[in-house]
């Protein structure tokens, strides 16, 4: 019987001290999962919209880039359109003059010249794949026109793997190569750096350098193809 | 034992309010650096945002320019053959630089990503590239293609592909992201029987094995190209 209250007592001791830490434990709980769970869960959401720091920086340089080359455009054909408005025929021949001009120059239709970069890359085993990333990064940083060992490319100049090797037009251009493109000699040479540099690291590479020219000649020509399918 | 329960509470109380500001603390350090990053991603996202809105306005304000031009040309055309024959060089160059729409048979390719987290190495092969992209257009254009267009974006002579991680612009942007529809007119023959070689762009045939990357090809009777309504500009480069 003694036993009894001594246990009650103990019993209430247990009690009374587990009282206030479960109430910490659970308040503690209660305060963490509150204050967790709702910014955890806002930070997924926004994580599931948001592209990297690095990805959006990328496409800021390039928007901005973008931009420039078409308020450069607004403003020529902004000229263009005063022009034909305040003449007659004569301003409108003139007008269309010129845009043939530049039209046959960007179709690849007309010898070309300017400055630019020439690169010499000689490797075996390369493909046409390597041939257009290439060509495709020129394009990319500014070239205005280019030629493969004296073989105009444009977009849509088909560039093949053929068992004989690579053709470019339907024509057999082994390596080495030497790709002229004319443009902007800033963006151009820091793009062949950076081409050049990723390129001597192949293996399959001997060869691959760069220079920088005032003036470079294509004379080489695309030959213009009717359409046979499409319908402007 | 009277004085010694309050002791032990107060103890207790003691540890658990340390353990609870040292846990508050951890957590808030650990959320602190996510929220940072996230108002510093947000001030770039609106930064591109704010960029692409002046692009679409410029493409907007170089299409109206070009059809006043186009409308100019055609009144001054109508009281000079001069001036008409010229007119119908330049309309004629127009159509295959990609300036005016462009229709007839061809075919459709839709390429999709692969879901998240398919590429287990993280290196997120799952996702379309530029490059896939770039490999897509030149196998059109070598098949027979006349006219191409991605996601709305017509290729002009002068095209060129750049991008990140599944990102993908064609020229002056804006950027692209999957799924991406890749429209051609042209030989529709030609251009199915290439995208149906299984030895044709082999880099995404792999990836659309080992990462769910998905190529769809539809052929049509009458596709639709839109105008390219961005820069043509090239300052640096004259007749020989």
């Amino acid at each position: 019987m003694s036993a009894r209250p001594s246990s009650r007592r103990a019993r209430r001791r247990s009690r009374s001290s587990a009282g206030p830490v479960a109430v910490w434990l659970i308040a503690l709980l209660i305060a963490l999962i509150a204050t967790v769970q709702p910014r955890s869960q806002a930070e997924v959401e926004r994580s599931l919209v948001q592209a990297d720091p690095a990805t959006l920086a990328f496409s800021i340089d390039q928007l901005s880039r973008s931009n420039d080359a078409l308020e450069m455009q607004i403003s020529d054909l902004a000229q263009r359109k005063s022009k034909l408005q305040s003449g007659g025929s004569t301003a409108a021949d003139q007008a269309l003059q010129a845009e043939l001009d530049q039209l046959r120059i960007l179709e690849g239709l007309v010898p070309v010249h300017g400055p630019g970069v020439v690169l010499v890359i000689d490797a075996s085993g390369l493909t046409a794949l390597d041939l257009q990333d290439a060509l495709n990064n020129l394009a990319a940083g500014g070239a205005e026109a280019m030629a493969v060992n004296d073989q105009r490319v444009v977009a849509g100049v088909p560039i093949m793997q053929t068992a004989g090797g690579v053709t470019v037009g339907g024509t057999l251009t082994p390596p080495p190569w030497t790709i002229v493109a004319i443009g902007d000699t800033n963006r151009l040479a820091e793009t062949a750096d950076a081409m050049t540099q990723q390129l001597r690291g192949d293996r399959r590479v001997r060869q691959a350098t760069y220079r920088v020219e005032s003036d470079i000649v294509i004379r080489a020509v695309v030959t213009e193809r009717p359409f046979v399918y499409g319908v402007p | 034992m009277g004085r010694t329960q309050p002791l032990s509470t107060a103890l207790v109380a003691l540890v658990a309010l340390a353990v609870g500001f040292l846990l508050a603390g951890q957590v808030k350090a650990q959320l602190l650096t996510p929220s940072n990053q996230v108002g510093r991603n947000q001030a770039l996202i609106r930064s591109v945002q704010d960029l692409e809105r002046t692009n679409q306005a410029d493409r907007a304000s170089i299409e109206g320019l070009r059809a006043e031009i186009d409308a100019l040309e055609v009144q001054a055309a109508s009281q000079s053959q001069t001036t008409q024959g010229l007119q119908n060089q330049v309309a004629d160059l127009r159509a295959h630089a990609g300036l005016t729409p462009l229709h007839g048979p061809g075919v459709e390719v839709d390429l999709t990503s692969g879901p998240p987290g398919s590429d287990p190495s993280g290196q997120n092969r799952n996702l379309i590239t530029y490059q896939d992209v770039q490999d897509l257009v030149n196998l059109l254009f070598a098949s027979g293609a006349e006219g191409v267009a991605v996601s709305g974006r017509r290729i002009t002579p002068l095209s060129a592909f750049t991008g990140s991680e599944g990102e993908v612009i064609v020229d002056q942007g804006p950027p692209l992201f999957s799924p991406i529809r890749i429209v051609a007119v042209g030989d529709r023959n030609g251009m199915e029987a290439a995208l149906g070689d299984p030895n044709s762009v082999p880099s995404l045939r792999i990836r659309e094995i080992q990462f769910q990357l998905t190529l769809r090809v539809r052929g049509a009777p009458d596709e639709t190209l839109p105008a390219f309504d961005g820069s043509l500009e090239a300052p640096h480069v004259g007749p020989a």
